[in-house]
């Protein structure tokens, strides 16, 4: 091994034990390791910009400015108090509705505003319907990292592996589509047997929650009409621009960055204010890991561990199981971010030799779906148990694990078994 | 042993932040305060009816299906200075006509409220009484959790108000929550 070969794999997996320990914020460790990457002189200046996948990080900036003004509107909470509403009251009602709603939204917008939206008006009501708040909550955080399976936008490795492998929105939702929408049952069924019976409540309690929910007005959310409608009409635009990119030839990022700009402009929110809230520690996590991971590119260590890997899978269907089951594990235990962007190259390194087109989907499956396998498997799952935590509801690891694992055992089997079955036989 | 509780906190700082308290402060006014969530033990409920309140509307019922456990008294209030009135104008005879056909009115809308408080499966207990109606209704709502009184009780038959004068006083009278329906 040579002396920067040595480099590239110390710094990958020092930044690694970083982000898994969160002993320092994971955009500071990242940031480090790619400084240390330039200095050394890995990455040679001029290669930079090959390795930053600007289509990644301005598709998730322009994503992040449309949510971030579209939120202002009130159009979230007008979302939760709708369901709640047509929820009745109902446990039963509200665990699949929730699921649904959540799940559709984090396939168009990001999978923590979703669940920092919607999970208040979860507690609320589950406090309401005096029911034990947790099946819920889980179903919640499942719903959000299954409905991000379903599309290029929905959860950050997807819009890497879009970019990455060039496949377009309509791919997406034709192939990981339908694995979403079972496994969504799949969860609700599996969420609803493991909690049978503390999802129900006695009639008087339901007629109670049913008059608390009715008398709130979804209108009241709303804090600013013309935003509202404004927003409302450049998200269906941007879904519409995504659903059609591949047929005009323009890129999601472009279609993004343009619906951004439209918002901006016709909204007239303050450019500062509204870029202001753009997550840019995550944008810089983002960059620091696609150079370090570059830099494994960069002195071959990627190429051989895909050659060695080469050696143990012989058919296209052993590396969907190997990928998707690899991915799934993994990114349960590590995040799915840099899991994600060290997969990308050993995928694009295994097409000398397999058909890479279904691998991609078998890592979206996998590192998406294993997100749902621990408590710290993906950020909807912090996001989600930290609100409990703050409101008096401890979900404890184990308890999250044993749930969470299987329902990432049982979802990503269905996803790795409609993948062969399409791909495999 | 890695504390995950810690992880987990300080993951959710990472990632959160102040994005949670930003949404808790939109939200608020959609939350109950934890005072306002304590709901407040109702055992005793005064309905109370006259020949001007009407039939209840089922809501109202629906509402009281909330309260689990809580008996519902329901009275008939004859106007008693009215019947005097008559008595001393037109004459005893044409005071008991109006006495018999205010407590068959009566009984006929008790009948009425019965087969809804059944349906609603409550407890209640029924009655006719001949009282001063404010007097009966400040003195009985005492003894109560909850007053629950229509929007004409007491009113006159053209309903020229859109809330009765007695009503008026009766809310401003009585300490105990009213629903005014």
């Amino acid at each position: 091994m040579s002396p920067e070969e040595a480099i590239a794999l110390a710094v990958f997996l020092g930044v690694y034990a970083f982000i898994i320990t969160e002993r320092i914020h994971r955009t500071v460790a990242a940031m480090v390791g790619a400084s240390l990457i330039l200095i050394v002189g890995i990455i040679p200046w001029e290669k930079v910009p090959e390795y930053l996948d600007l289509e990644t990080l301005l598709l998730l900036a322009g994503m992040m400015v449309i949510v971030n003004v579209s939120r202002e509107s009130g159009l979230f909470e007008y979302i939760a108090i709708k369901t709640a509403k047509l929820s009745n009251g109902n446990p039963m009602k509200v665990l699949l509705l929730f699921s649904v709603v959540t799940a559709v939204v984090s396939a168009f917008l990001d999978n923590v505003t979703t669940v920092l939206l919607l999970t208040p008006m979860l507690l609320y009501i589950t406090k309401r319907m005096d029911v034990n708040p947790i099946p819920f909550l889980l179903a919640e955080i499942f719903a959000s990292n299954i409905g991000g399976t379903a599309t290029l936008i929905g959860d950050p490795p997807n819009i890497m592996i879009g970019s990455a492998a060039g496949l377009s929105f309509n791919e997406f939702l034709e192939n990981m589509g339908p694995i979403a929408v079972a496994n969504i049952f799949l969860t609700i069924a599996v969420v609803y047997l493991a909690y049978k019976n503390s999802i129900k409540v006695t009639p008087s309690k339901r007629k109670e929650i049913e008059r608390v929910i009715l008398s709130m007005d979804e209108e009241d959310a709303i804090r600013d009409w013309e935003l509202f409608r404004k927003s409302v009409i450049v998200i269906l635009a941007i879904v519409a621009g995504f659903f059609l990119h591949d047929t005009i030839g323009v890129k999601p990022a472009v279609i993004a960055l343009s619906g951004a700009s439209v918002m901006l402009l016709w909204s007239g929110v303050s450019p500062e204010r509204a870029l202001e809230k753009v997550e840019w520690a995550t944008l810089f996590f983002f960059g620091g890991l696609f150079l370090i991971v570059g830099a494994l590119v960069e002195t071959g260590v990627i190429d051989a561990a895909a050659g060695k890997i080469m050696e143990l899978i012989h058919s296209e269907a052993q590396a969907i199981f190997v990928i998707s089951w690899f991915s799934a594990v993994s990114s349960a235990i590590v995040d799915n971010i840099p899991l994600t962007a060290t997969m990308i190259p050993l995928i694009k390194a295994m097409g000398s030799s397999v058909n890479t087109y279904p691998l991609w989907w078998a890592l979206s499956l996998g590192a998406c779906l294993g997100g749902n396998g621990t408590a710290i498997g993906a950020s909807a799952n912090v996001v989600v148990l930290g609100i409990a935590h703050r409101e008096g509801i401890k979900i404890t690891f184990g308890e999250f694990l044993k749930v969470g694992a299987l329902i990432m055992v049982s979802t990503v089997a269905l996803g790795s078994l409609i993948l062969w079955m399409r791909y495999g036989l | 042993m890695v504390n995950f509780s810690g992880i987990i906190l300080r993951k959710f700082k990472n990632i959160a932040g102040s994005r949670y308290e930003e949404i808790m402060k939109a939200y608020q006014e959609f939350f109950l305060t934890e005072e306002e969530l304590q709901i407040p033990e109702v055992k005793s409920i005064l309905l109370v009816l006259d020949r001007f309140s009407g039939e209840v509307p089922e809501e109202v019922f629906e509402v009281l299906s909330a309260y689990p456990g809580a008996r519902i008294e329901v009275v008939y209030v004859i106007d008693e200075g009215l019947c005097s009135i008559i008595g001393e104008t037109l004459g005893e005879e044409e005071a008991e006509a109006f006495r018999k056909s205010e407590e068959s009115l009566g009984r006929e809308l008790l009948r009425v409220t019965e087969r809804s408080l059944s349906k609603f499966d409550l407890s209640f207990s029924m009655e006719i009484t001949f009282a001063d109606k404010v007097e009966f209704v400040e003195n009985d709502a005492k003894n109560r959790d909850i007053l629950v009184v229509s929007r004409h009780f007491g009113s006159e038959s053209t309903k020229t108000h859109r809330i009765s004068p007695i009503v008026f006083r009766i809310v401003q009278g009585v300490k105990k929550p009213v629903i005014v329906y």
